[in-house]
C-alpha cells in the first residue's frame, strides 16, 4: 500500500486529542437528595470542561477513534496496487464539424456533447482518468489524462464549434499516442457521424464507442451566391432534408431590406434563382433565407460588390494565353505586358516573369514561370522528365480547391533541394515544380514551362493562378469567400502600419507589422479590414461562410468506420487501486452507529 | 400548628384500630375485657364466686337456670406517634419535616380527643412522656416544635424503641434511608403488640424529580455522592424503583399485620387524611 497524500498524516493528531478529551471531566453542579438508592450508575460521555477524570474506556471512545482514525486514512489516499480494478483511461472525442451546430437537439448538438462528456467526467471512478480531444481541422488536446473532474470541465468550458469538418484520423491518431502503455482504456466519439472520413479504418488502441448526437435532417441552405459580369446575382438553394419546403429568400443591400424572393424546394433537391434587381452602388449584399432552420450557418450568405483596389502587375512574357487567360479572370488586375527585355521600369505590385529573369535583383513580389537556368532566386539546372506530380502538402492553401490527378509535366529544370526560405508545394518524383518564399519580398517559382504540361488545360491552373495571386498580392483577401475558422492571411500594403478587423458582431482587432494570419474567424458574415498607411486608411472586406455542402446535410451519419486493436495478452497492467471511499463510508458507518450508541444511553 | 378548621375536620375523624384495646384506665376503646357498661356484650352461665348482682333474673324466669349478663369493657388506647427525624426529612419543596410535623400533630390531637394515652417521639432520638385527655395536644405540639431534623434514622431504629406501648404505632418517615430493611423493623412492633402503620410523606421532588443533565447527588444523611448524567431514560428507571420500593413497604407492613400508606408533602391535611381513610387506617367519628 502507498499513499498518495502522505501529508495528510497530520489528521492522525485527531487520535490523541480524543483521548485527551475523555480526560477533562465535567464539572456538575451538586443537588442534595435524601437518597441515592433510586439513581443507577450512569455517566454519559458529553461536554467536558474542567481537568481532569481518570481514563473510562467506553464504547464511544472506542467508536470514535476508530472513526477518527478511518477518516484520517481516507485523507492520506491509500492505494493498493494490484491488477484487479486498473485504472483506466477514457479518450473522449468531441466532434467539432459545423454541423454540430444544428439545434435540431437543444441547446445544440455540440452543447449536447459538452454535457455528454461532462457526464463521462462525472461517471468516473476513483483511479479512473479521463482525455479529452475536440476534433476540428486539426485535432486539438483539450485535456491530458486527468481524474480531476473539475479541470475536465474548465476544460470543457473552453470547447467551441469550428467551421470545418473534424478531423477524425488525426483524433485517433492522437487518442492512440494518450493510450500507448495504457491497456484497458477506451475510446468515445460523441459526434453527428459528419467528421471527415479517414482515407482507411485507423486502428484504435482501445475499446471504441460511437455516442451519437442529433436527430433530425430536415435544413435548406444557400450553397452559391455569386454575381455575374453583368450584374445579375445568381443563388443555388438547397433543400437537404426530406420533406419540401416553402422558403423565401430576403436579399438586404448594405444592410436594407430590398427584395423578398418565394420559392419551393423539394426533399433533397436545389433551385437556381438569378436576381437583376441589384440597387446602383451596393457595396455588400446579402441573402438570407427564411424560415430559419436547425443549421442557421447556412441560411446567410454575403457578397462583397465593392469594386477592391486595382492592382498594378507586370506580366513579362514571350506568349502565354493559358496564363494571360487565367490573369484576366481576376477583377481589380492592371496588367501591364511586355515582351522579355522591353519592360519599362516602374513600380508594380506583382511581377510575372514567364520564360526570362531580368537582370540584376527583383524588384518586389514575383512569379517565376519556367525561369532560365544558372540565376535569380532559385537557381536551376537542365531540363529533365521530373516524374509524377505531387502536392507538397495537400492542406496547403494555396493548393486549396486544386486537384492535381490528372496533371502531368512532360520536363522541368532540375533543382534538387529547395533553397533555404523556400517551400515546396507542388512536387514530383525526383524535384520540386512550384516553390514559394513565404518571407517578405513573397515569390513563387514554377520549374517547368506551361506548355510542356497539361496543367493550363485543368480546372485546377485557374484555381491555382488565383490562389498564387491571392499569396502574392498585397490585399490579395479582398472579397474573397472563407470557411469559418480558417486563418486568413491579410497580406497587406507594403507600408501599412495596422491593420484593424471588424467582425460580424462588431468586435474588433488590431494587427501590427508582420501581420500575422487572422484566426478569429468563427462567425459567418462579412469582416471589415482598415489598412493605416501613411496617405490615409483603406477599408477593404472579406467574407466568411460555410462553403461545405456535406456540413450542411445534417441527418446524423453512421459510426465511422475503425479497426479495433487486439487486447493485449499476458498479464493486465498493475495500477493503484484507491481505497478511500471505502475507508469514508465505514468512518460514516461508525459514526452512526456511536450516535446510536450515545442516544441509546440518554 | 393547625388550623381552627383543620381541628374541625379532624373531630370529626377518629383513629381505625385493629383489634379492641387494653388500658390502664377507661376510656372510649373496646376493650377485651368484660365489665359494667351501658353496651351488653352476652350471656354465661352463674359460677359460684360471681357476683350475684350481675344475675339476670329475666332469662332466670325464662329458663329456670342462673345466666348472668355480661357488658363491653371501654378502655383507653394507646397511640404511639414515631417522627423520622433524619437529615433526609428536612428536604423537598415544600419541605416533608413540616408536613410530617403536621401529620403527627393531626393524629395525636385525634388520639387525645378519643382519651387515648398519646406517646411522641423521634425515630432514634428523644419522646415525650404519655398524655392523656385533650389537655395534652398543646405539650405535644410544643414538644413537636421541639424536635429537628438531622443525622441519620433508619428502620432498624424501630427496634431500638423501648418507650412504646401496646397499641397503635404510626411511623411517619419518608422511609428513604439506603440501608436497612423496614420488615423487621414493622415485625418487632408486631412482636410487641402494636399495630403498625407506616405512613410516609414525601415531596412532589422526590416523586418527580426536576433535575436533568450532568449532576453530583449527594446523600444528606451520609454524605455520599454520585456521579450522573441525568436523562429521560434515567428519570423513568427512578419513578419505576420508587413505585417497586413503596410496593416493598406496602408487604412488610402487611407481614406485620400493618399498613402502608403514602402521601405527599404538597397536599393539604384534609386530602392526607383521604389517604389515611382510603388505606383504613382512619375512619369517620
Amino acid at each position: 500500500m502507498n499513499f498518495l497524500v502522505p501529508v495528510a498524516a497530520l489528521a492522525l493528531v485527531s487520535l490523541p486529542a480524543i483521548v485527551l478529551l475523555y480526560f477533562l471531566k465535567v464539572r456538575r453542579p451538586e443537588v442534595r437528595v435524601a437518597t441515592l438508592m433510586f439513581w443507577r450508575p450512569h455517566v454519559a460521555d458529553r461536554q467536558a470542561n474542567a481537568p481532569w477524570q481518570r481514563l473510562r474506556p467506553g464504547l464511544l471512545l472506542l467508536l470514535q477513534l476508530l472513526a477518527a482514525l478511518l477518516l484520517a486514512l481516507g485523507l492520506m489516499r491509500p492505494g493498493l496496487i494490484g491488477a484487479a480494478g486498473i485504472a483506466s483511461t477514457t479518450v473522449v472525442m468531441i466532434d467539432a464539424s459545423p454541423s454540430m451546430e444544428a439545434t435540431d437537439v437543444k441547446p445544440s448538438r455540440f452543447l449536447a456533447a459538452v454535457d455528454r462528456a461532462r457526464s463521462i467526467a462525472g461517471q468516473m471512478k476513483p483511479g479512473q482518468e479521463m482525455a479529452v480531444i475536440l476534433l476540428g481541422e486539426h485535432a486539438q488536446l483539450l485535456s491530458p489524462p486527468t481524474g480531476d473532474s473539475q479541470s475536465l470541465h474548465a476544460a470543457l468550458d473552453r470547447a467551441r464549434p469550428g467551421g470545418t469538418a473534424g478531423d477524425f484520423a488525426e483524433g485517433v491518431s492522437l487518442a492512440n499516442s494518450i493510450l500507448a502503455g495504457k491497456p484497458g482504456g477506451s475510446v468515445q466519439l460523441i459526434s453527428d457521424g459528419h467528421s471527415k472520413p479517414p482515407s482507411s479504418p485507423p486502428r484504435i488502441a482501445g475499446e471504441f464507442t460511437y455516442l451519437p448526437v442529433g436527430a433530425s435532417g430536415e435544413n435548406a441552405g444557400i450553397e452559391t451566391l455569386s454575381r455575374s459580369p453583368s450584374g445579375s446575382v445568381f443563388m443555388r438553394l438547397a433543400n437537404y432534408g426530406r420533406g419540401a419546403r416553402e422558403l423565401k429568400v430576403e436579399m438586404f443591400a448594405d444592410g436594407h431590406l430590398v427584395d423578398v424572393l418565394p420559392t419551393r424546394l423539394e426533399g433533397n433537391s436545389t433551385a437556381d434563382l438569378n436576381w437583376a434587381r441589384l440597387p446602383a452602388k451596393t457595396q455588400l449584399l446579402e441573402a438570407r433565407l427564411t424560415p430559419g432552420d436547425a443549421l442557421a450557418i447556412d441560411d446567410s450568405a454575403w457578397l462583397v460588390i465593392a469594386e477592391p483596389p486595382k492592382h498594378s502587375v507586370l506580366l513579362v512574357t514571350s506568349e502565354n494565353g493559358f496564363l494571360q487567360r487565367a490573369l484576366a479572370l481576376r477583377t481589380g488586375l492592371d496588367v501591364t505586358t511586355a515582351k522579355p527585355g522591353q519592360e519599362k521600369a516602374g513600380r508594380y505590385d506583382l511581377y510575372i516573369y514567364d520564360g526570362y529573369l531580368p537582370p540584376g535583383k527583383l524588384a518586389g513580389p514575383a512569379l517565376l514561370i519556367n525561369p532560365p537556368s544558372g540565376g535569380g532566386p532559385v537557381p536551376v539546372g537542365n531540363q529533365l522528365d521530373p516524374g509524377g506530380v505531387l502536392p507538397g502538402n495537400v492542406r496547403d492553401p494555396l493548393l486549396r480547391d486544386v486537384s492535381l490527378k490528372d496533371v502531368h509535366v512532360q520536363s522541368a529544370s532540375a533543382l534538387k533541394e529547395p533553397p533555404p526560405g523556400w517551400r515546396t508545394v507542388i512536387g514530383a518524383a525526383a524535384d520540386p515544380l512550384l516553390l514559394v518564399h513565404d518571407d517578405e519580398p513573397k515569390g513563387a517559382v514554377m520549374t517547368f514551362d506551361l506548355h510542356h504540361s497539361d496543367l493550363p488545360l485543368r480546372a485546377a491552373f485557374p484555381i491555382l493562378t488565383q490562389n498564387l495571386l491571392s499569396y502574392l498580392l498585397p490585399g490579395g483577401f479582398e472579397n474573397q469567400v472563407f470557411n469559418p475558422g480558417q486563418a486568413v492571411a491579410l497580406a497587406a500594403e507594403p507600408d501599412a502600419r495596422v491593420l484593424e478587423v471588424t467582425r460580424p458582431d462588431g468586435g474588433k482587432s488590431r494587427l501590427t507589422p508582420p501581420f500575422p494570419p487572422f484566426r478569429d474567424t468563427l462567425l459567418t458574415g462579412v469582416y471589415t479590414v482598415r489598412q493605416e498607411l501613411p496617405g490615409g486608411s483603406r477599408l477593404s472586406h472579406f467574407v466568411v461562410q460555410l462553403q461545405d455542402p456535406l456540413m450542411a446535410r445534417i441527418a446524423p451519419g453512421a459510426a465511422p468506420a475503425i479497426q479495433q486493436a487486439p487486447k493485449p495478452a499476458g498479464l493486465l497492467p498493475r495500477g493503484t487501486i484507491e481505497i478511500w471511499p471505502w475507508l469514508v463510508g465505514i468512518a460514516l458507518a461508525l459514526l452512526a452507529a456511536e450516535w446510536v450508541v450515545y442516544l441509546r444511553g440518554r | 400548628m393547625l388550623t381552627t378548621a383543620e381541628l374541625n375536620l379532624l373531630g370529626r375523624l377518629d383513629l381505625a384500630y385493629g383489634r379492641p384495646q387494653s388500658g390502664l384506665y377507661a376510656g372510649e376503646r373496646r376493650s377485651p375485657r368484660a365489665a359494667r357498661s351501658p353496651e351488653f356484650s352476652d350471656f354465661r352461665p352463674y359460677v359460684s364466686g360471681d357476683d350475684f348482682r350481675q344475675i339476670d333474673w329475666s332469662a332466670f324466669a325464662r329458663f329456670e337456670k342462673l345466666m348472668l349478663r355480661l357488658y363491653v369493657a371501654e378502655e383507653e388506647a394507646c397511640l404511639n406517634v414515631v417522627l423520622d427525624c433524619s437529615g433526609s426529612m428536612g428536604l423537598g419543596e415544600p419541605p416533608k419535616w413540616t408536613a410530617a410535623r403536621r401529620l403527627a400533630a393531626g393524629l395525636s390531637f385525634m388520639g387525645l380527643s378519643a382519651m387515648d394515652r398519646v406517646q411522641v417521639g423521634g425515630l432514634g432520638g428523644r419522646h415525650l412522656p404519655p398524655v392523656r385527655g385533650r389537655d395534652g395536644v398543646s405539650r405535644v405540639w410544643r414538644f413537636l416544635e421541639s424536635l429537628e431534623v438531622g443525622g441519620e434514622a433508619g428502620p432498624q431504629d424501630l427496634i431500638q424503641l423501648r418507650w412504646l406501648r401496646p397499641g397503635l404505632t404510626v411511623v411517619i418517615s419518608d422511609c428513604l434511608a439506603d440501608q436497612g430493611s423496614w420488615g423487621p423493623g414493622l415485625a418487632s412492633l408486631r412482636a410487641r403488640r402494636q399495630e403498625p402503620v407506616l405512613w410516609q410523606v414525601l415531596a412532589p421532588d422526590e416523586e418527580e424529580p426536576p433535575i436533568s443533565g450532568d449532576l453530583k447527588l449527594v446523600d444528606v444523611e451520609s454524605g455520599r455522592a454520585r456521579e450522573l448524567t441525568i436523562t429521560p431514560r434515567l428519570l423513568g428507571e427512578y419513578r419505576r424503583a420508587l413505585a417497586e420500593h413503596r410496593e416493598t413497604l406496602a408487604r412488610a407492613a402487611r407481614g406485620a399485620a400493618g399498613r402502608f400508606l403514602h402521601s405527599n408533602s404538597a397536599e393539604d391535611l384534609e386530602t392526607t387524611m383521604l389517604a389515611g381513610l382510603r388505606a383504613g387506617a382512619i375512619r369517620r367519628g
